[in-house]
């Protein structure tokens, strides 16, 4: 299974855009990514959960605790408004660098 | 790609993130992906290891090793592990409270010994350049005594150079009677050569020193007065230097005040000068002072000793009859005062050190219990990156901020403690003794808790941080790898109780030793026997025959007083009036070899002294009102001594000759033999005794001995009418009951023997705590095996008994492990014990069963939790 690497301050995208539909614990957010991916992109814990906080710390997320389908106490982040128009802003930006590194590959 | 890097964003985390919310986060993250891994059919094992693998820990360690700025990192990661430690703590405050009491105790016992060696000990005597002053005692044949004699005194401070003084003091209290302003009083007077003070380097408060003519045959009579004496007796009025008090009926010039805090040795209300020569510096077989010495400028204690060497061997020559086996010994000062707390001293401390040993061993076993409730939490970290060091370190600053908890309790029960321990101890010094917390404590007290932390915290740390990350994150909280937390926590539990069995032995000795001590038999019946001193004021009763009179009419008034079955007067009473013991030979024999030393305890009595004490007469009679000076000189002796002097013969009508410091001895003929009774103290046992009559040999001081039907506490007023109105001037002193003075003569032992028992106690509480957390954590952890076994089939009792039998074989083996330790403790405390040997089998024997009992104790609980397992509820709890 052929796997890439995440590029720089494209997790922060990933995550946001996993959590824009609904709340997520942090290993569904992972394996969402793995999923979306096609199993392209995989995320490790390592980089995971300090990408998670991190956010939360500049306000784009925000976690509480609740309880599973199985009866454990999970912890789900959602977006804040400002996540939202943070995941807007990322998902404009990529599009247009992908769009120019597509541009420059078809040529 | 550095933003990989995992250390630096998960300890940037760590920072913030209440730890135990990500440890959660990250073991459930962590077990979905093992659960995904397994439904997708991968073995176990790897399914662990994959999940793992997708952690990236490895860099994380590899990285912290090489990371140049690692001082800088160590002492960031100690402040937030004590940040860490201080979240983590308070949530759980049983542990916390059991090792901070546990510890704190241990840390008290400890430090307030310290505190008792650092005031008894280390302590700085009161004087001038204290460290040249050494203490003078005797030596026979190269063994030290106490005392030495007037005569030779006076020889050694004629002679000596090397030293800048040398001195003498009785190391009694001298009483003796203050007659005129006020109430007549007993006080303590002392007798100090004249140089006493300058020796010392106290100067008088008011006033002058002795100046030596004072101290020379005919001088005149003059005293100093301590400070307490003089505020309590003077109301501190500087006047009195230069006017007279009466001293046992005789003018003294009142010279001098020493300033407050005075004392040396004993309790001085007033000082007199010893005069060479007369009554306490008559004879050279006299021994009643000891000495203190100044070492001179640049001198050393060898040379001294020599030079007094060489003065003692001169005396010898000189004086080969009193002389020929006697020596000075020069001792540094304070070391000589320390001398009768040494064993002691050691014997406490060796106990407190056990008992702090027992209180780690006890907090090491709770940790393993806790590190093996923490393997999951200890687990996410580690595999979060950090190294086990890392993670150890981590654990220790929790261990270490628990012990400095402890510390402070400690210091906190230190301070009380130390002043309860000197109370007991009742500690003989030099002025008043410093309590209190000095710096010297909180020194140790630091000390201590570095130490503590090294024997309760290290083991229990690298332990659990190095546990199975994997086996741990599976298992949850318990089962797997905790057998050998299990085995940890027993061997420490072992340690604790061998070390409290060797406590328990050695106080077991103690107490043995003293039931032996409260069961030896004085001699005589102490039950309701009242004591009381009579002195008559010297001076005023120069003629003997007033004395007598004196006395013999107090008996006959004593014994009118209702309630009172006899009375009897001596001039000391057994127990509490050791001393006074001469040579004693029959006249042929006198001067031979074996006579030197024979020696026998005298007493001057008047008749019905023997009745009133319940001391039987075996043969011949009583001393007799009509022995006096007209009539030929008698005398009683005790049994033992009857039958050293006349083996196969009847000691009545025999002859004796005592030594009483002159050329001949004094001879006396036997009238009576009666029963021995024990002269000084219980542990020397009875003693050759010599009973004079009063009338014959008069000395000043009486005690009078009355035994009553029952009534006691009223018998001191109607006796202080009969004596005022025998002689308004005469003092009753020191009224005690005979069976308080027994007790009281033991009490230094009773101290200490209670002292070491309430360590034991406390040693033992911990033990039977610790067995306890042992067994019980036994239980639960082997719930669903007890579970299995009982839905096989075992009964109640099977699995209780099981649990007994584990709690015995550890008692047992402690046990075992404390015999030889306390045997040696045993022989090292030889001196303390009395008629009980270090392997004194019922001592031994006792704290096997009172072990056995507590150990049953301890497992009771356990037990029943183990035999009401429902195997239903087991199985489900899986």
């Amino acid at each position: 299974m052929a796997r890439s690497d995440l590029l720089q301050g494209s997790l922060d995208l990933l995550i946001l855009k996993t959590l824009e539909t609904e709340a997520l614990h942090g290993w569904a957010v992972s394996k969402r990514i793995q999923l979306w991916s096609r199993n392209v992109l995989e995320v490790n814990q390592g980089s995971l959960y300090p990408a998670l906080y991190r956010m939360r710390d500049r306000g784009l997320i925000e976690s509480e605790w609740a309880v599973s389908d199985e009866g454990r106490r999970i912890k789900v982040y959602h977006l804040t408004s400002r996540g939202r128009k943070a995941l807007e802003n990322e998902r404009q930006s990529w599009r247009r660098f992908s769009g120019a590194v597509e541009a420059i590959l078809a040529t | 790609m550095n933003w990989l890097d995992p250390i630096r964003r998960i300890s940037h985390l760590l920072r913030r993130e209440d730890e135990a919310e990500i440890d959660d986060e990250i073991r459930f993250h962590l077990e979905m992906e093992i659960e995904e891994n397994i439904r997708r059919g991968m073995p176990a094992r790897e399914a662990r290891q994959r999940a793992l693998a997708a952690f990236g820990r490895v860099e994380g360690v590899k990285d912290e090793v090489r990371d140049v700025r690692r001082i800088a990192r160590v002492l960031g990661d100690v402040a937030r592990d004590g940040r860490l430690a201080l979240r983590s703590l308070p949530k759980q405050p049983g542990f916390v409270l059991a090792v901070v009491l546990t510890l704190g105790i241990g840390i008290g016992g400890n430090l307030a010994m310290f505190g008792v060696l650092d005031v008894v000990w280390f302590r700085s005597l009161p004087y001038p350049e204290p460290d040249e002053l050494v203490l003078g005692r005797v030596t026979y044949e190269e063994e030290v005594g106490y005392t030495v004699s007037g005569p030779d005194f006076f020889d050694y401070r004629d002679q000596a150079r090397t030293m800048a003084g040398l001195s003498a003091l009785t190391p009694y209290p001298v009483r003796v009677t203050i007659t005129g302003a006020g109430a007549p009083e007993r006080v303590s007077a002392p007798l100090v050569s004249t140089g006493f003070f300058k020796t010392l380097r106290i100067d008088p408060l008011v006033g002058r020193h002795f100046a030596s003519d004072e101290g020379e045959p005919g001088g005149p009579d003059v005293v100093i007065l301590s400070h307490a004496y003089w505020q309590r007796r003077f109301g501190g009025d500087r006047d009195v230097v230069g006017t007279a008090i009466n001293v046992d009926g005789t003018p003294y010039a009142v010279i001098g005040v020493m300033p407050p805090g005075l004392r040396l040795i004993v309790d001085a209300d007033v000082w007199r000068p010893i005069k060479r020569g007369e009554n306490w510096a008559s004879a050279r077989q006299f021994h009643n002072f000891v000495l203190v010495g100044r070492l001179g400028p640049g001198t050393q204690l060898a040379g001294a000793q020599a030079e007094v060497d060489v003065i003692s061997h001169q005396l010898a020559d000189a004086y080969p009859d009193t002389n020929r086996r006697k020596g000075l010994n020069l001792t540094p000062l304070r070391e000589a005062l320390n001398e009768g707390y040494r064993g002691t001293l050691a014997l406490l401390l060796s106990a407190v050190a056990l008992l702090l040993l027992v209180a780690c061993a006890n907090v090491a076993g709770l940790l393993v219990v806790r590190g093996t409730a923490r393997r999951s939490e200890v687990a996410v970290r580690s595999v979060m990156g950090a190294s086990p060091g890392r993670l150890a370190r981590q654990l220790l600053t929790e261990n270490g901020l628990l012990a400095l908890g402890a510390a402070l309790l400690g210091t906190a029960l230190a301070a009380w403690l130390q002043k309860a321990i000197l109370l007991f101890l009742s500690v003989d010094g030099v002025g008043p003794v410093q309590v209190g917390l000095s710096a010297n404590m909180l020194g140790v007290a630091l000390l201590l808790t570095a130490l503590t932390v090294g024997l309760f915290g290290v083991i229990p740390a690298i332990r659990t941080a190095r546990s199975e990350p994997v086996a741990a994150l599976r298992s949850g909280t318990r089962t797997a790898g905790s057998r050998r937390g299990t085995r940890v926590q027993s061997s420490m539990v072992l340690v604790q109780v061998a070390l409290t069995s060797v406590l328990l032995i050695v106080s077991g000795l103690l107490l043995r030793s003293f039931n032996q001590l409260q069961r030896v038999d004085p001699g005589f019946d102490a039950e309701g026997l009242f004591t009381v001193e009579v002195a008559l004021p010297a001076g005023e009763y120069q003629d003997m025959a007033r004395r007598a009179q004196f006395y013999s009419q107090l008996q006959e008034r004593a014994s009118a007083i209702p309630g009172v079955a006899a009375a009897g007067l001596i001039n000391r009473l057994p127990i509490r009036d050791g001393g006074g013991n001469v040579r004693v030979a029959p006249p042929g024999e006198w001067g031979s070899e074996g006579v030197f030393n024979r020696l026998a305890y005298q007493r001057m009595v008047l008749p019905g002294y023997f009745d009133a004490m319940g001391i039987p007469l075996f043969s011949g009679r009583d001393v007799a009102l009509s022995d006096d000076r007209d009539s030929p000189p008698v005398m009683i002796i005790s049994a033992s001594l009857a039958a050293e002097l006349f083996p196969d013969d009847n000691a009545v009508g025999r002859m004796l000759g005592i030594d009483v410091g002159e050329d001949e001895p004094w001879t006396a003929e036997v009238v009576g033999v009666v029963g021995d009774v024990v002269p000084s103290s219980l542990a020397s046992g009875t003693d050759y005794t010599m009973y004079f009559s009063y009338v014959q040999r008069s000395p000043s001081g009486m005690r009078l001995a009355i035994r009553t039907q029952e009534e006691t506490t009223g018998l001191l007023p109607p006796l202080r009418s009969i004596t005022a109105s025998l002689d308004p001037n005469v003092p009753l002193t020191g009224a005690a009951m005979m069976e308080d003075v027994l007790a009281a003569s033991i009490s230094d032992r009773r101290s200490v023997m209670t002292v070491l028992m309430a360590f034991a106690g406390v040693a033992l509480l911990l033990s039977a705590v610790g067995l306890y957390g042992l067994l019980a954590y036994d239980v639960s952890r082997r719930f669903h095996e007890i579970g299995v076994r009982m839905a096989l089939g075992a009964t109640v009792w099977s699995v209780a008994s099981g649990i007994l039998r584990r709690g015995l074989v550890l008692a047992s083996l402690g046990l075992a492990v404390a015999i030889p330790l306390s045997l040696a403790a045993g022989r090292f405390m030889q001196g303390m014990l009395y008629s009980v040997g270090n392997m004194d089998p019922a001592t031994y024997g006792l704290v096997a069963v009172f072990l056995g009992v507590v150990t049953a104790v301890a497992c009771l609980l356990p037990a029943r939790r183990a035999a009401s397992v429902d195997p239903v509820e087991a199985f489900r709890a899986e």
